[in-house]
């Protein structure tokens, strides 16, 4: 277990907190890992030339490796190429390899399985390269709500695509992302006009129902001034023990154990609106659900933009629960004054699993506030790499943001890194981070036990205790309940792990 | 028999040899203490009671309600009916006394109790020890004063309803009003419940508020001196180093 900071100061031993004190023209270190801090690929550009932009810079790049030097490195070359795209020949341009599933196929079993019923806004379904069920508060689409594909909103709805499509996303800064950008289909399309309260979610799945899929996922969410409503998407994968057998007339993979979800999401909060955005991923499901499930090798590169506007306020909770090999670059941004954040984020890996997760906390520009919290935990000989970033401009002046990261390793063979950076260029400001290592505590456990726990809920009660700053404030009861269970099958999956690590200490 | 017996206990721990050989037998209904000087083994006798891995007995067993349970693991010892009252409490971050509390009930019968049930049992035990209702949503001795956490002890002591409780020097630290809602507590679970207790303390304050009908003096590892709450007076006129001179000196005791 390490911490490091970035630039020439060490981290702080656990459990402290480091206050940077700023001077003019004083100027940190970035790390490898860079914000997007920029305009996006879309700048007037069609949808056909972005495709074709991206696709082009498909084509010149090599699968992406990050790496942080002395920490970790996430490296998607074992990722098959062939699941990306296809040509006939040498020289022609690539084709998606799309797995297609007929318009109003409807909510797969295994979707509706996983995710409990609700009460909902709204709920779109996408599998594999298709949106499969799509539907809206009729009351809501009579207010002017719109939830339908990107596809379709790209047709349907040309003036608020044009405005906003990967208008802070890049399309080309390594091979996955410029796959997703030139191949995409299907796609999530959210529109809440100005002033619209909402309170029940909007749901947006991405599933993947076997091996050998591609999935390029692409949402795009416009928050109307002093709108306000919540965001859950859900990212799963079907067992693929199960996908062997037919699916819509069609067989899955084959020889492949592999697939991929590349997604792009972005956000826009504009004036005053207000949205509580959340995401359960876990597309190892079928392994923490029963013994004997099948989680595929699920691959996932994903870059998430929330972009919040003059006295908007988002508060994000990505909760990252599974995937084979994962990295995501999420990234709020103030970008107007008096914009306010929340950036909650936790994360649980198991087995084999590899994370990769970069948060940034983006101000461009004051007064703004910001408030950065994310807690992870890992078993089995899993790697979970975090690296949360601050990040002010130069004239956010009166911005305010803290960045905390609390991990628990639970056991010996896992591997758990968390590097706070902060990167100011503005001098009246306050940024800082802190953050603690932790690992069972034995005192506890003893103490538990003392009340008649065994040591199995000991530790889940534990683990559970750890998360709970942030479950609290998921503020939704249901997606409380299915985060709650995936952490308990977790460590019910990690039992023996876990017994042998506090033997070995 | 009695319904704790603790026979010949030898314990160790790391390589250091802090019991050795200490007899002591405590029914449920009697109120025990167990008074001695820092370093006498006092603690070491209390988490050996409930099984911590730490402490290792090497001579000796110790038997409840008939079960030799000298090898029984920590949470199998308060199913069957034994609490400890930490001296020091550890905080359980993120999770209520409330909710602690009803999965520590819960681990101990078959049926999970029923909310209504739940409700009414621990408000008996607010009411007796004095408490806010709002403590009880409160995240298990996180941040809690010194006299929180005690209290919060005892609340748990109420709730679990042990045959045999032991308080690990619950007394110390605390102020004058805390260490009365404790003390009190303990005597009503006695006279209603009908709970034994062994008192481990350093101080005799606690012995004004709750009266022992058995007081053992422990020192450097074995119980030098036992009787009835006249110990405790002398203990006050004349302290431990007038019983350490009577009973052998400060270094090894004779047997």
């Amino acid at each position: 277990m390490s911490a490091a900071s970035n630039g020439a100061q060490p981290n702080p031993p656990s459990g402290s907190s480091e206050q940077i004190v700023v001077k003019p023209g004083r100027h940190r270190e970035a790390s490898l890992y860079h914000a997007l801090a920029g305009a996006g690929a879309g700048d007037g550009r069609t949808l056909a030339e972005l495709r074709e932009a991206a696709l082009s810079a498909f084509a010149r790049s090599e699968l992406p490796v990050w790496r942080r030097s002395g920490f970790w490195t996430t490296s998607f070359a074992e990722l098959d190429e062939a699941l990306l795209a296809t040509r006939e020949q040498p020289g022609e341009d690539w084709k998606a390899v799309s797995r297609e599933h007929p318009r109003g196929a409807g909510v797969p079993d295994f979707v509706r399985d996983a995710i409990p019923d609700r009460d909902r806004a709204g709920r779109i379904v996408q599998l594999d390269s298709s949106i499969v069920h799509v539907e809206l508060d009729p009351k809501l689409a009579e207010r002017g709500v719109i939830l339908c594909s990107l596809e379709d909103a790209a047709r349907e709805h040309e003036e608020l695509f044009a405005k906003w499509y990967s208008k802070r996303l890049t399309i080309d800064r390594h091979k996955l992302e410029a796959a997703n950008a030139a191949f995409w289909s299907g796609g999530a399309f959210l529109y809440v006009p100005d002033g619209l309260l909402v309170e029940d979610p909007f749901e947006i799945v991405y599933a993947i129902g076997g091996p050998g899929v591609a999935q390029y996922g692409r949402t795009l969410v416009i928050g109307g001034r002093s709108s306000d409503f919540r965001v859950h998407e859900h990212n799963l994968a079907a067992d693929f023990g199960d996908a062997s057998e037919t699916t819509g007339g069609d067989t899955y993979g084959g020889e492949q154990a592999q697939s991929l979800h590349a997604g792009a999401f972005e956000m826009y909060l504009q004036d005053n609106a207000r949205c509580r955005l959340a995401q359960v991923q876990d597309w190892s499901l079928p392994r923490s659900r029963h013994d004997g499930g099948h989680a595929g090798q699920v691959f996932d590169a994903s870059t998430r933009f929330v972009g919040v506007g003059r006295d908007a306020y988002c508060h994000w909770l990505p909760a990252l629960l599974g995937g084979h090999l994962v990295r995501h670059h999420l990234e709020l941004a103030v970008s107007e004054p008096g914009g306010d954040m929340a950036f909650r984020g936790l994360f649980f890996t198991e087995a084999e699993e590899h994370l990769d997760t970069f948060a940034v906390d983006l101000h461009e520009t004051g007064p703004s506030g910001g408030d950065v919290h994310w807690r992870g935990a890992a078993t089995g000989s899993s790697r979970a790499s975090f690296e949360g970033l601050i990040q002010i401009d130069p004239g956010a002046q009166k911005t305010h943001t803290y960045l905390q990261i609390h991990t628990l390793m639970l056991s010996p063979k896992a591997r758990l890194d968390a590097i706070p950076s902060v990167l100011v260029s503005a001098d009246d400001v306050s940024a800082s981070h802190g953050g603690t290592v932790g690992e069972l505590d034995e005192a506890s456990i003893f103490y538990m036990a003392s009340r008649g726990l065994d040591r199995p809920s000991a530790v889940r009660l534990l683990v559970e205790g750890f998360f709970e700053p942030l479950l609290g404030q998921l503020e939704d009861e249901p997606l409380e309940e299915l985060v709650r269970t995936k952490i308990a099958a977790k460590l019910a999956a990690a039992r023996d792990d876990i017994e042998a690590y506090a033997t070995a200490r | 028999m009695a319904d704790l017996e603790i026979i010949n206990l030898h314990v160790r721990t790391e390589d250091r040899e802090i019991l050795k050989g200490v007899n002591l037998n405590i029914d449920k209904g009697e109120i025990h203490a167990l008074m001695g000087p820092n370093g006498s083994g006092k603690s070491t006798l209390a988490n050996t009671l409930l099984g911590h891995p730490s402490y290792e007995v090497t001579e000796g067993k110790v038997v409840f309600k008939g079960e030799d349970i000298t090898e029984a693991e920590a949470h199998e010892r308060a199913k069957a009916g034994l609490f400890l009252a930490f001296q020091y409490p550890v905080s359980i971050p993120g999770v209520s006394v409330a909710n602690f509390l009803r999965m520590a009930i819960n681990a101990k019968q078959d049926e999970p109790i029923k909310v209504k049930e739940f409700g009414v049992k621990l408000q008996h035990a607010i009411d007796l020890l004095d408490v806010d209702r709002a403590f009880t949503s409160r995240h298990l001795n996180d941040g809690f004063s010194g006299g929180e956490k005690k209290r919060a002890e005892i609340l748990q002591m109420a709730m679990l309803s042990p045959d045999v409780a032991i308080l690990d020097e619950t007394d110390s630290g605390l102020d004058i009003d805390a260490l009365r809602t404790v003390a009190e507590g303990v005597q009503r679970l006695h006279d209603e419940q009908g709970l034994g207790a062994l008192i481990i303390t350093h101080y005799q304050r606690i012995l004004h508020y709750v009266k022992p009908q058995f007081v053992h003096i422990l020192m450097d590892g074995r119980i030098v001196l036992e009787g009835g709450v006249e110990l405790v007076e002398r203990l006050e006129r004349e302290g431990y180093d007038q019983i350490r001179q009577e009973f052998g000196g400060s270094g090894e005791l004779a047997a």
